[in-house]
């Protein structure tokens, strides 16, 4: 719900799909879309299921609701003081502040020990965040020490001279608060006043499926709530371990009629079912919360005789977690095959590559004036190089052969990798696109080291 | 036992695992030399190094694997070590002269750590690579060469306080080391000292177990290390330190069971796990789970040679996102590496004997009481927790109603602290007084790095045990030589 000139205005992109005018985007966080997923791609007989469409909010996720619930009252006195903005947040949250905290002319940081997705880390970085990395474990462990890197970081927020608005997800009841007045009255509003008989989240900081479950629960105290959470050595992001839960203050396992473990790949398969069978694009979180709830009331729905209903959140959208999926399913990312890839020579191709020793290789480059390219990167070229050599590292090589031979048939050319190993990839490719005077350099830079032979460094 | 045990199993490989498989052997020592015993499998860190040696390979790197010293003080392990072609890492006179003395020439040694001048005088006299830590050392090594008419001597230059671009990875702050921020100023000077000290190479060594931290250092140092060529200066080296780590618990399954149960029991949602509900670092503040869990990661999907071939395989950002590796190899640098811990792995046991078997007041849980200190299986002190393997006297002896047990180790001192372990100790059945508990891979700062002579009671001996024609074979730590073995005079 949001306010325009102190009247209520419905967002109600879910029914008459009026057009909604706002004065500020925050305004358009919240009043997200619950959808119902077809019984054909759940199976589910007696059971509809519907998603909370969380990835609708204007910064994508479910967190922007929190973080403007959580930043809102002090951000007039953090302007004033020229606060820092500061959180512990990997994901989603952190992005949330950013631009709450750019559309306020505050710095945001976000410390951090969990960001492992490439992705977010990026797009953090363009919206002008700040990322602090916390370290590492010590490997010469004492077990007596008191400086974990979380104490450490309070500290600092209560040194004198440090202006934070540190927002403290993890203990913030405004984080709860948010999902309590907006999330779960919305969905018993989309449901006709009723609440569903069952709702299903992945537990991160517990705002959400706390403040979703506390509104649930005040509609009809027999709602059923299914708590998510990461197996223990798997990663889901927005999901913490069954370990790690407790770490949160907003836990509290009486919340949950059920905590159960999701992996990793359970997630990306219901991320993709709700990807590519439902049309919505969500993340990793939301797929582990459509496949927690699919197998939980799977094993229910048969010895159901009236209907009931569902609901899970889903939290994100897929796009940021590219890198988090290929590297779990490279599979989903075939490519067809490319021409003149060094990756399709056989090993006895490239045993024949035409070689040429250091000593030899000197006597050519002063008799038949070849073309030396050396393959390394740009770096270690300009810090030393065969004098009078070109450098084409060797990624840039690649994407050029693709497109043909770069080079005159009539040019002699040396190649010259670290070891000689790229190199004589590369000359048995080139040889087999027809070049007839291509050599390796054997043993490569090193050997022409190793000869004593001369480096230059132009 | 009311529950289901938790079991830390340890990971035991060859030889050790066929040692603990000797319990005859074990037995005729401790009732010889005493208990608590320590047993060396020196031919292990030959196998180690050969682990390192092709993730070298693998990358086509050459340089060195240097030992570092301080994880055990053992001659048999040093003396079969010379016998490879791996280096040492030395942080003490005592050491120096224990490396030069088992057989390692000046070229496979490196003074590392804070120095003493005797210890500083040696290394510069026998031409040992000196990792200087400051200018203050610097400027000291430069004066005793000049003062002693020395020949110029090799250093590396130890720097600390790495920044990475873009996100910025905190660190621990280290008290070695020269800032590299200032590195300008400390180059003036080798440059200055040219006829004093001859640059081979910069360093890191950084205590953590954080990947990221260590490939921001590695960076920072190829930066360094290119300014120096600008200068005209040739180093050839990064040394990065070691700090690669061990994993102690054979299964994941088990550690993770045992950490979440451990959560619990923090928690109140469970019986304790450990003397006095002790929570390693972990508290319950209303519900809420506070605090960090100080425990060594005890299982390891990557360590040792494995840790060190991720930390290669990084892409360096400043540098166009090639991996670490390529780096190196296309720049002409040399890769020196500092296991202690690692090169250790699997080397050694602590065994000590079962004296008392007592149950509690409850009957629910034993007390035993061994011939050690805790300070000898010093296992705890590291935050490493790993089970003991039961090494019964008599092995033909079957009780065969015996099931699982859970006990507490308490060690041999008068002293309320002297616990083995603070947890709560699962072992498949009951120990009996006579019976030895073998805690595995102790060799690697777990033997003799903390062990006293409190209350007068003897330091544990130390063996060097070997496989020769199918049986064991062995002699005191002291007396071992490569030639021992009959292997080794060949």
């Amino acid at each position: 719900m949001a306010m325009v000139s102190g009247r209520r205005v419905l967002a109600d992109r879910t029914r008459g799909g009026n057009a909604v005018r706002y004065d500020s985007i925050t305004e358009a966080i919240g009043n997200t879309p619950l959808v119902r997923i077809d019984p054909a791609v759940h199976g589910l007989e007696h059971i509809d299921l519907y998603a909370k469409l969380e990835l609708f909010n204007p910064f994508g996720s479910v967190k922007d609701r929190a973080a403007w619930n959580m930043a809102r009252p002090h951000l007039a006195a953090a302007v004033e003081h020229g606060s820092t903005v500061v959180e512990l947040s990997s994901g989603n949250t952190a992005k949330a502040l950013a631009v709450l905290a750019g559309m306020h002319g505050l710095r945001f940081k976000s410390v951090t020990n969990r960001m492992r997705v490439p992705e977010i880390k990026d797009l953090l970085l363009l919206l002008g965040a700040e990322i602090e990395e916390l370290p590492g474990q010590s490997e010469c462990l004492d077990p007596a020490a008191t400086d974990d890197p979380l104490t450490l970081f309070h500290r600092t927020l209560s040194e004198p001279g440090g202006d934070y608005l540190h927002t403290d997800q993890y203990f913030n009841p405004h984080n709860v608060e948010a999902h309590l007045t907006g999330t779960g009255p919305e969905i018993v509003k989309d449901l006709d006043g009723r609440a569903p008989d069952w709702f299903v989240a992945g537990v991160g900081t517990a705002g959400s499926s706390t403040g979703i479950a506390r509104a649930l629960r005040e509609t009809d105290p027999a709602v059923r709530v299914l708590g998510l959470v990461a197996a223990k050595s798997d990663f889901i992001p927005g999901i913490r371990t069954i370990d790690e839960v407790h770490e949160v203050g907003l836990f509290d396992p009486g919340t949950y009629d059920a905590i159960e473990a999701v992996s990793a790949d359970e997630a990306i398969e219901g991320m993709l079912t709700l990807n590519r069978r439902c049309g919505i694009l969500a993340g990793p979180t939301g797929g582990a919360a459509y496949q927690g709830a699919v197998r939980r009331l799977g094993a229910l729905d048969a010895e159901l005789t009236e209907r009931q209903s569902a609901v899970f959140v889903v939290c994100d959208r897929v796009e940021s977690y590219i890198g988090y999926v290929r590297e779990r399913r490279p599979d989903l990312f075939g490519r067809p095959p490319r021409r003149n890839s060094p990756a399709d020579l056989s090993d006895a191709e490239v045993r024949a590559a035409p070689a040429i020793g250091v000593a030899d290789a000197q006597a050519w480059i002063a008799t038949g004036r070849p073309l030396v390219v050396d393959l390394r990167s740009t770096f270690a070229y300009a810090a030393l190089h065969i004098d009078g050599s070109v450098n084409i590292v060797d990624e840039v090589f690649e994407e050029l052969l693709r497109g043909g031979l770069p080079f005159s048939r009539s040019r002699p050319v040396l190649l010259a990798c670290p070891v000689g190993e790229k190199s004589a990839r590369y000359a048995a490719l080139l040889t087999r696109m027809g070049h007839p005077e291509v050599r390796s350099l054997t043993g490569g830079i090193v050997a022409w080291r190793d000869a004593g032979a001369p480096l230059v460094r132009d | 036992m009311g529950e289901e045990p938790l079991y830390l199993e340890p990971r035991l490989e060859e030889p050790l695992r066929s040692l603990l498989e000797s319990p005859g052997l074990l037995h005729t020592l401790t009732n010889a030399l005493g208990s608590p015993l320590n047993v060396l499998l020196p031919d292990r860190i030959a196998a180690n190094v050969e682990r390192f040696r092709s993730v070298y390979r693998a990358h086509h790197l050459s340089g060195q694997v240097w030992f570092a010293h301080k994880a055990s003080g053992s001659r048999a392990l040093l003396r079969r070590l010379a016998a490879t072609d791996a280096g040492v890492d030395v942080a003490s006179l005592t050491e120096l002269q224990h490396a030069l003395g088992a057989g390692f020439t000046p070229d496979r040694i490196v003074a590392t750590g804070p120095k003493n001048p005797p210890f500083l005088w040696l290394a510069a006299r026998t031409s040992v690579t000196v990792a200087v830590d400051s200018r203050a050392e610097l400027e000291h090594l430069v004066s005793l060469v000049r003062g002693h008419a020395l020949s110029r001597a090799r250093i590396l230059l130890r720097l600390s306080g790495f920044e990475s671009t873009g996100v910025r990875v905190l660190s621990r702050r280290s008290r070695f080391g020269s800032p590299v921020a200032n590195v300008g100023p400390l180059l003036d000077e080798v440059e200055r000292y040219g006829d004093a000290v001859e640059l081979v190479g910069v360093a890191y060594h950084l205590d953590t177990t954080g990947l990221d931290e260590k490939a921001v250092a590695l960076e920072g140092c190829l930066r360094v290390l290119e300014e120096c060529r600008g200068r005209g200066l040739r180093p050839a080296a990064v040394d990065v330190g070691g700090g690669f780590g061990v994993s102690y618990v054979d299964e994941r399954e088990q550690w993770e069971r045992y950490t979440t149960a451990l959560t619990d029991a923090v928690l109140g949602t469970r019986p304790p796990l450990t003397w006095g509900g002790h929570g390693y670092g972990l508290r319950n503040e209303g519900g809420t789970l506070r605090g960090t869990l100080g425990l060594y990661p005890a299982h390891r999907p990557v360590a040792g040679a494995g840790y060190l071939d991720e930390l290669l395989s990084r892409p360096a950002a400043s540098f166009g996102g090639r991996p670490l590796a390529a780096l190196l190899l296309e720049h002409l640098y040399d890769l020196h590496a500092e296991p202690g811990r690692a090169l250790v792995d699997q080397c050694g046991v602590t065994v000590a004997k079962v004296l008392e078997v007592r149950a509690d007041d409850a009957g629910a849980q034993l007390l035993v009481r061994l011939a050690a200190k805790a300070d000898d299986v010093a296992l705890e002190d590291h935050g490493v927790l790993v089970d003991p393997v039961v090494v019964p006297r008599d092995p033909a002896g079957g009780r065969a109603g015996d099931g699982p047990v859970a006990v507490h180790l308490a060690g041999s001192l008068c002293l309320e602290t002297d616990l083995i372990t603070r947890r709560t100790v699962f072992l498949p059945r009951r120990p009996e007084p006579g019976d030895l508990l073998a805690f595995a891979n102790t060799a690697g700062y777990c033997m003799d790095f903390r062990a006293t002579r409190a209350q007068q009671q003897p330091a544990a001996r130390k063996v060097a045990a070997w496989q020769e024609g199918g049986s064991w074979q062995w002699c005191l730590d002291d007396e071992y030589w490569p030639t021992v073995p009959v292997g080794g005079t060949q």
